[in-house]
Formats: C-alpha cells, sequence, structure tokens
C-alpha cells in the first residue's frame, strides 16, 4: 500500500522536467539610440491624431505597463473592446494582443496607432508630423543617419524602445539563479503554483504568453460576452474564450486582470482561475502562498526608464 | 594587314568569351548560392518540425513543461517557411511544380499550427486535471498518517490510484483502450462524510478526463500524423532533380565557355607566335633596308647616301674620290664575279691602309668609284695619303686562284664646296691626261669653266640653228698635176651675232653630245647640196663621223636628201673621220654600198693619225683618203714623215685608191707632194675655206 502510494509519488514527481520558469537576461542587447528615440515616441502624444494621447497613455511603464483602467479610453473618448495587456517584457510573448493575430511588435504597434478608438492615425499623418519635429530630425539623424523619417524607422523606434521594457532580476529570477532563498511561504507559493496546475499553462521565461489556453476549460466562463478572443482570428467556434495566457511577470503591479478586467485583486483572479481552469477550490492560506510566489515575479523597472 | 585583322578578330572574340565568362559565372554563383539557400532551408525545416515533434512529445510526457521552445520553433518554421517562399532561385518557371508543392506545405503547417494550438490546450486540462487527481490522492494519502483508514477508505484510495493510474497509462501510451471498457469514477457509495468529500472532488476530475480523454488523445495522435515531413521530403527530391537538370545545363555551358576560352589562348597564343615570326621578318628586312640605306651591300662599306648625308651634318670635310681606270674592261674581261671580289679586296685593302688615320671614314660611290671623307685635316696630308695610295694600289697583286689582276687608280682630293661635284670634276679631268694619277682640285684648274662653257656653247649653238646661222664653208682641193680645183670640201661654220664665225673645233664636239647634232648634219647636207647645184664643174665633200653612220635617222635623212636632187648627189663624196667605236663594218659596207648608188664616192679622213687600220680597206670600199695634216704638215722637215707619205701613197696606188693630202700650206710642201706623186693637196696654200667656191677653177695664190 505505502508502496504503491510511494511509486505514484515518484512516478508524479519524476516526470517534472528542469524549473518551467527561466529568468529574463540581465544583457539584453539594446540599441540606446534608437531605444531613447524610441521612448520619446512612445511618449508623444504627436502620434495621436487630436494629440490627447501617446503609447503611454494606456501602457503605463511605471506601474506595470498595462492600463489600470478596464478598458483604455482612446480617440475622442472612445472605448477599448478589451483589457490593455502590458508592454513590459512584451518582446516575449509568443504572439502580440490577448487573440495573438500578430507575431512582432512592429505589427502590434501598428494597430494602436491606426485604430479608430485608439490613435486614430495613418502613417502617412505620422510620418508628416514626425518629419517636422526638428527634435526627431535630430534624434533619427543619431540614431538612424537618416533626416529621412519614415513610418518604418518610427515603428522601429518604438519597437527598439518595447525591446528594451524587460523587467530582470526579479527575486524569483535570482532565486532560479540561484543567488537568494525564497521565504517558506513564497516557496510553498511556488510549489503550490505547480501542483496545481498553473504552471501547465504559465510557465517559460514570461511566466506564459507561450500558448493559448480556453478561459473556463473546467468550468464554462462568461460564455455570452463578446471580446475579441482566439475565434476571432480562426472563426473556429472551439476557439471562443480562447485567449493567449497572459504573463505573470509584474502581475502584482497590473491589476485589473483578465481580458474583461473582472478581478480587481490577486485573490479574486485566483479564485476564478482555480475554478473555471482548474477545477479546485484553493483555500484562503493557500491563494495567499501564491499570491506571495506572484509578487516574486516584479522586477526592476526597464533600465531604459533611467535614461534621458 | 590580315593577319592583323585575324588577331583583333580572335581577341574581340576572346574579351566577349571572358565577359561571357564573368557572367556566366556569377549567374552560376547566384544560382548555386540561392540552390545551396534553398535547400539548407529545407534541411532546416526538416529538422525543425522533427525538434518540434520532439518537443510536443516531451510536452507530453513531462507535466512540467515550458513552451517557450515549442512557440520559438514554431515561429522559426515560419520564418524558414517565408524565406523558402522567396527564394530566388523559385523565379524561374521552371520551379513551378515547387512553388505548388510549398502552398501545400503552408497549408500543411497551418494546419499543424492549429493542431499544436488545440493540443496544448487539451494537454493542459488533462494535465491538470491528472495532476489535481495525484495531489487529491496525495493529500489523502498525507492525512491517513494521522489518521486510520477504514475498509472503504481503504476500497476507495486503491480504487482512486487505480483510475489514476489507467488514466496515467493513457496518458503515456495515447491509447483510449485503456479507458475504454471501465467506468473510471469511484462509486458513490461512500457513508462516511471524509470519503463521500474525497469521492466528490475526485470524480469531478475523473468524469472531466473521461470527457476529454477520446479528442486529447486524437488531437495528439492527429499531431504525429502531419504529413509535413513527407511533403518536405518529397519537394527536397523535386528541388534536387529539378535544380539537377540546372546543373547539367551550367556545365554543358562552363564546358563550352571553357572550350571557347581555351580555343581562345591557343588560337591567340599562335597568331602572336606567327605575329612574332613576321614581326621578326619585318625587322629584318628593316634593318636590312635600312643598312641597304647606309651600306653598300657588295663592299659594306657606307654607300653614296650615307656620305650625302654625312656631309651635311660635318664641317670642313675633305673628299677623297678613288676611281679605278678602265674597271668595265675587267668586268668584260673576267666577268662579273671577279669584278666584284675585286670591288671587294680593293675596299679591304683601303680599310686596311687607311686603318691608322683619325677622323676619315671609306665610302663606295659608285660602280668603279671608293670614297674617302676626312674631317679637319691639312689638303696637302690628304695629297701624300693620296699619292701612297694611289702607288700601294697600282704596286698591289690581286689574286684570285690563278689569276693576278694589277690595276690602277685615279684619286681626286678636294676640299672645295660643293664637295662631291669638285671632286667629280677634277677625277674627270685627270682620267682625260694619263700621265697624271692624282690631283687636288683647285679653282685655278678651270674645271668649272670648261663646265660653264660647254652650257653657252650649247646655248649658242640653240641660236644659231634658230637664227639659221649654221652654215658651211668651201675650201678647195686642188689637182697638183693640173693645179686647177676640182672640188671642195664643206666645212661647218657657225656664225656668231657679231658677225664672225666658229670653227667646228670649237663647237662641234659639244654639239656632239647633245641632240643638234643631228640637226647641223642635215643643215649641213641641205646647204651643201644647194650650193653643189650652183657648181656644177666640182665635186664636193661632206664630213661624217663614222659613228653617225650607225645612226639610222641620220642616215636616212642623208639618202632623202640625196634621192631628191640625184644629178647633185653623184658630185657629193662623204669624208668619214675614222674613230675607234666602229665594230660593224657590214653596216658601213651597206652605207657606202649606197652612196656608191648615187655615184658618191666614199674618203677616209686624217688617215695616217690616231686609229688608223689598215683592215678597213680589206673589207670596205673605199675610193679615196685623206692623208693627215700631221704627217703633210712636216715632210719638209721631217725625213719619216716624207717616208711615211711615200708609204700611204704607195699603199694607195697599189689599192688603187685615190689620196688627197690636207694642211698643204707652203710651196715647198706642195711641190713635194707633186714629186712624191699625191694626187689632190687641200691648204691654205691653195686657199682658206670660204663662204662659197670659185666660180673659176684657178687657183690664186695670196
Amino acid at each position: 500500500m505505502i508502496k504503491l502510494l510511494f511509486l505514484s509519488y515518484v512516478f508524479v514527481f519524476t516526470l517534472f522536467a528542469d524549473e518551467p520558469i527561466v529568468p529574463i537576461p540581465l544583457d539584453e542587447p539594446i540599441d540606446i539610440p534608437k531605444a531613447k528615440l524610441g521612448k520619446e515616441l512612445f511618449f508623444d502624444t504627436l502620434l495621436s491624431r487630436d494629440n490627447s494621447i501617446a503609447c503611454v497613455s494606456c501602457h503605463d511603464i511605471y506601474n506595470g505597463g498595462a492600463d489600470n483602467r478596464v478598458v483604455s479610453i482612446g480617440f475622442n473618448g472612445a472605448k477599448g473592446n478589451i483589457h490593455a495587456l502590458t508592454v513590459l517584457n512584451a518582446r516575449y510573448n509568443f504572439k502580440q494582443f490577448w487573440n495573438g493575430r500578430v507575431n512582432t511588435l512592429v505589427e502590434q504597434a501598428t494597430g494602436p496607432l491606426s485604430d479608430p478608438t485608439e490613435h486614430n492615425m495613418d502613417p502617412r499623418k505620422i510620418q508628416e508630423r514626425v518629419n517636422l519635429s526638428k527634435k526627431y530630425k535630430k534624434m533619427f539623424k543619431e540614431a538612424y543617419g537618416t533626416y529621412t523619417i519614415t513610418y518604418e524607422l518610427i515603428l522601429d523606434a518604438i519597437v527598439a524602445f518595447e525591446n528594451a521594457l524587460t523587467t530582470p532580476n526579479a527575486k524569483f529570477d535570482k532565486y532560479l539563479r540561484g543567488e537568494i532563498k525564497l521565504t517558506q511561504d513564497e516557496q510553498e507559493g511556488y510549489t503550490l503554483f505547480k501542483q496545481y496546475g498553473c504552471i501547465t499553462c504559465h510557465n517559460g521565461i514570461n511566466v506564459g504568453g507561450n500558448s493559448f489556453q480556453k478561459m473556463g476549460t473546467f468550468v464554462e466562463y462568461n460564455a455570452t460576452a463578446t471580446f475579441p478572443d482566439r475565434s476571432d482570428v480562426t472563426h473556429n467556434k472551439e476557439d471562443i474564450n480562447v485567449f493567449k495566457v497572459p504573463t505573470l511577470r509584474n502581475i502584482a503591479k497590473t491589476a485589473p486582470y483578465f481580458h474583461d478586467a473582472s478581478a480587481q485583486t490577486l485573490k479574486e483572479a485566483l479564485t476564478i482561475m482555480s475554478k473555471h481552469n482548474l477545477g479546485i477550490e484553493l483555500s484562503s492560506q493557500e491563494s495567499d502562498k501564491i499570491i506571495l510566489f506572484l509578487e516574486t515575479l516584479s522586477g526592476d523597472m526597464p533600465k531604459i526608464l533611467d535614461t534621458f | 594587314m590580315k593577319l592583323r585583322r585575324i588577331i583583333y578578330f580572335v581577341l574581340v572574340v576572346g574579351v566577349l568569351s571572358s565577359f561571357a565568362m564573368v557572367y556566366f559565372y556569377t549567374k552560376q554563383k547566384a544560382f548555386s548560392e540561392n540552390y545551396k539557400q534553398f535547400l539548407s532551408s529545407m534541411y532546416y525545416l526538416e529538422n525543425a518540425e522533427e525538434t518540434l515533434n520532439y518537443l510536443i512529445l516531451q510536452n507530453a510526457i513531462y507535466i512540467y513543461h515550458n513552451h517557450d521552445a515549442i512557440a520559438q520553433k514554431q515561429q522559426e518554421i515560419n520564418d524558414t517557411f517565408q524565406t523558402l517562399q522567396t527564394s530566388k532561385i523559385l523565379l524561374d518557371a521552371h520551379y513551378k511544380t515547387i512553388n505548388l508543392s510549398l502552398e501545400k506545405l503552408q497549408s500543411q503547417i497551418q494546419e499543424s499550427n492549429t493542431k499544436i494550438e488545440k493540443y496544448l490546450r487539451f494537454n493542459a486540462s488533462v494535465k491538470n486535471s491528472l495532476l489535481f487527481l495525484t495531489r487529491h490522492i496525495d493529500n489523502a494519502a498525507e492525512s491517513l498518517k494521522q489518521e486510520s483508514c477504514s475498509q472503504e477508505c481503504k476500497d476507495i484510495f486503491l480504487n482512486a490510484n487505480l483510475i489514476l493510474k489507467h488514466y496515467n497509462n493513457a496518458t503515456r501510451m495515447q491509447d483510449l483502450d485503456y479507458i475504454k471498457d471501465t467506468k473510471l469514477i469511484l462509486s458513490d457509495t461512500a457513508k462516511e462524510k471524509k470519503n463521500i468529500d474525497f469521492i466528490q472532488s475526485f470524480n469531478l476530475h475523473a468524469v472531466f478526463l473521461q470527457e476529454q480523454y477520446p479528442q486529447y488523445i486524437a488531437t495528439t495522435k492527429n499531431i504525429f500524423k502531419s504529413h509535413i515531413g513527407l511533403t518536405l521530403q518529397q519537394i527536397r527530391a523535386n528541388f534536387t532533380a529539378l535544380a539537377l537538370s540546372d546543373f547539367k545545363a551550367l556545365n554543358a555551358f562552363s564546358i563550352i565557355l571553357f572550350s571557347i576560352l581555351i580555343l581562345f589562348l591557343t588560337t591567340i597564343s599562335f597568331l602572336f607566335l606567327i605575329y612574332m615570326r613576321e614581326n621578326k621578318k619585318l625587322l629584318e628586312t628593316k634593318e636590312s633596308l635600312e643598312y641597304s640605306l647606309v651600306y653598300d651591300q657588295l663592299t659594306e662599306l657606307y654607300n653614296r647616301t650615307s656620305l650625302e648625308k654625312k656631309l651635311q651634318t660635318i664641317e670642313h670635310p675633305h673628299i677623297m674620290l678613288i676611281n679605278i681606270d678602265s674597271f668595265k674592261n675587267i668586268n668584260d674581261i673576267y666577268g662579273n664575279s671577279i669584278g666584284n671580289a675585286l670591288l671587294r679586296k680593293i675596299a679591304r685593302l683601303l680599310e686596311n691602309k687607311l686603318s691608322h688615320i683619325e677622323n676619315l671614314k671609306i665610302y663606295r660611290l659608285g660602280a668603279d668609284e671608293f670614297g674617302v671623307l676626312f674631317t679637319n685635316v691639312l689638303s696637302s696630308k690628304v695629297l701624300n695619303i693620296a699619292h701612297i695610295l694611289e702607288k700601294d694600289i697600282a704596286s698591289h697583286s690581286f689574286i684570285f686562284g690563278d689569276l693576278e689582276i694589277h690595276i690602277t687608280v685615279s684619286i681626286a682630293s678636294n676640299h672645295i664646296e660643293p664637295i662631291l661635284e669638285n671632286a667629280d670634276l677634277a677625277l674627270k679631268r685627270i682620267k682625260k691626261d694619263p700621265t697624271k694619277r692624282v690631283i687636288e682640285y683647285k679653282e685655278s684648274l678651270n674645271l668649272k669653266k670648261s663646265v660653264q662653257e660647254n652650257l653657252q656653247m650649247l646655248e649658242t649653238i640653240k641660236m644659231a640653228l634658230l637664227d639659221d646661222r649654221i652654215l658651211p664653208f668651201f675650201q678647195p682641193i686642188v689637182n697638183l698635176k693640173t693645179l686647177k680645183i676640182e672640188k671642195y670640201e664643206a666645212l661647218v661654220r657657225l656664225q656668231l651675232t657679231n658677225g664672225r664665225y666658229l670653227t667646228p673645233y670649237k663647237f662641234l664636239d659639244t654639239a656632239r653630245k647633245s641632240s643638234l647634232y643631228e640637226e647641223i648634219t642635215r643643215i649641213m647636207f641641205e646647204k651643201s647640196m644647194r650650193i653643189a647645184k650652183e657648181y656644177p664643174q666640182y665635186r664636193f665633200s661632206i664630213n661624217l663621223a663614222m659613228r653617225d653612220i650607225l645612226n639610222d635617222a641620220l642616215t636616212k635623212n642623208i639618202f632623202q636628201i640625196f634621192a631628191q636632187e640625184k644629178e647633185v648627189a653623184s658630185r657629193i663624196d662623204i669624208e668619214l673621220l675614222e674613230s675607234e667605236d666602229l665594230h660593224d663594218i657590214e653596216l658601213v659596207q651597206a652605207f657606202i654600198d649606197k652612196l656608191h648608188s648615187f655615184g658618191s664616192k666614199i674618203l677616209i679622213d686624217d688617215f695616217g693619225s690616231g686609229y688608223s687600220n689598215f683592215a678597213y680597206f680589206a673589207h670596205l670600199d673605199i675610193d679615196t683618203i685623206k692623208i693627215d695634216g700631221s704627217i703633210i704638215s712636216e715632210i719638209a722637215i721631217n725625213d719619216k714623215k716624207m717616208h711615211m707619205l711615200r708609204s700611204i701613197h704607195n699603199f694607195s696606188h697599189g689599192m688603187d685608191i685615190v689620196n688627197i693630202a690636207e694642211f698643204v700650206e707652203t710651196q715647198e710642201t706642195a711641190m713635194l707632194l707633186r714629186e712624191v706623186g699625191i694626187a689632190y693637196g687641200q691648204g691654205y696654200y691653195f686657199g682658206h675655206p670660204l663662204p662659197a667656191p670659185l666660180e673659176q677653177d684657178e687657183i690664186i695664190f695670196s
């Protein structure tokens, strides 16, 4: 009997590979002049039709890189149709947007810029505006060696900045690198995270952001809502309520949670997730421990934000 | 030049084929690079596809698995496919089938991606529920450490473990049979509260798993049913086959191009060799031409051109002309080859004799003439050298086998401009003087003057002919027995514009060297005939040189004039002046026969002087001889001359030839002539030449 238990125990744990979470590299190469230029553009309302919003309006990079509103407010007060994702560590996502409709950050950037409810701009307009600026002329010359500023260069600069938006040195990353030890509770939180299967979807460098999963595999979740989910891309009924698994890095800073921003706190989010996707009910203690673990995923602010 | 044109043509072909080669090479390089790129992309795709399959398999086995690698691999596959699709090699219509296959591949990849996406979803939920079940049992087992376990508890525990084992097996084997037959949920017959809770939670997931498994396993299997690998292999095989045919064509083309290049190189080398050879020939010809411009081929001395050039460049030249006397005779006697050999020997002799003297050059200037050019030298020294040289050559024996030839040379030295002409004049002067061998040109020789005079004389003659101032004078010829004038000799005179007359000694030699001589002869005949017609009582004689008979035009003219006045012609005799160049005796005899037919007589002039030749008389029908003045004028004072006179008289008498004595200037001479028995006399004693004959045949002694 004991023997059997022991065997099954061993069986389960021997199937765990190396830690499925990978730390963020400390030495991601960054093209400083381009990134600085991108930062300038990221913060510039010039990139919206009525000069009202900038990229940073909805991606508050000083506070988790996402929007603390349910949906973002764009051009002329228009509302977005989904909760804004964080721009921090976006480079590590396998696809962009909640439904993963594009592969690259360049493609991603064109989305909000041209969306009528967001920046409501077109490439020509952006090009014109940026070309009129002496500041940008100078900066582009410095970064790209040309005074001819094209839309492509503008996007490239923004992406260069976004690529610099990584948050290394999270406590958990340091733990993974063997530099520090987690507290007892954090350690237990991580174990729970694995044992309850959160890790099945939230793994990799971004602790998520590398697969699509259905919101509500176990218990159906809000079937009537019409968010732009994966089925918008695949036109497959099975993909309703399927979204890109969001990153859990800096998750403590990016409330509210989920595509519909239905959870205001991590505890709420954990309750919803464990119910709908894991078919379990977490105890309050378990939730707290997992939250303690999740908090170790908050990393350093991107260095590029300190440079001007 | 034809060869050059061929070379140009071949060069153009060569350049073109080189360009073609370079063009072809870049094409080929681009092609093989594209080929390699495409193929390596293919290999990469095949590899990535297998890696992806491996990662998914790994993912299926491991409960904790990082999806990053899968997402990354998918992205790589997509990117690689993009490079494949945009590969330059596919632009060729030849690879249309590959493009079609790629489209198929693309849909397969997309399909595969969709399947993976689906798989990951099922995989996650199945794994999570399996995890839950494991942990659920685990937790229960943990609590067993503190609490006792009833039979019901044990049964449930065993069953739960069994059910979990089935699911785990089904997962591992990816085989639904493990869960097909049994209803893999715990029966809800438990009574203990603890057990009821356990069963409830357990069954929630067990039921979920039962629902999910068919789709989960189907999806997993579906992934590995992918035909991507096969399609990739097919594409690669197709592509390789197509490319192979392209490579073959390229190879064939490269062989052709290479052959052309080799051919070109061979041809160009060959042509170059020919060109070099021709060039060499040309160079040799040029060299020999240049040599012959400067050198005399026979003697290898400098030639005349070379001398003339040299004279233009130097100051104070002094020339020494060395002419071989009677070189023509040597050629005639010994033949040209000996003549040439002799010239070479003379050239070597000159070089030898003059080698110790500085500042001189030896030239061959003409057939029998050498020149030595000195610079800055004293005339006396040159003259001294000339004398020594002349003696050396004269005493030198030129030996050719058994033959020993001796020659003499005439040498003229000159340093007065025009240097060559003056030297020539001087040389001509000593050629006429057999006593002298060496001469130095001096203005005082008046050599130039005689040339000048000759020219002036020619002009005078021309003018005289134009003004009809050439006319005959007549000198009586007296019968020494009767002392009556029987004949007149017509003597040519040129009347000068001042009224004075020139005797033929002054102008006839000059005229003879020009075409004017014939005209003079014609005028003499016409005018003499006219006079003869007026004086039918006399005979007349006109002078002709022996060589004039050889002049066809002249003799024809004479006979035409004769034919017009036959009576007069019968009274006209011809006085022939002997000369050395009479060779064709028969021609002369024919002329004489023709004269005889007119009744004209033939007379040999100046007999007994110079070249008198008794042989004539054997072959020619001579009528009369005129005994030379050099004998007649001295018979009174010189016994030898008297004896000669007698001998000639006897000879002519024996030959039945009439004789006439000229230069009869004194009575004494006339008497002596009569004594000897000479038939006729002529000279100042009997009468000077006059513009017309006397009416009377009496002699008027002045």
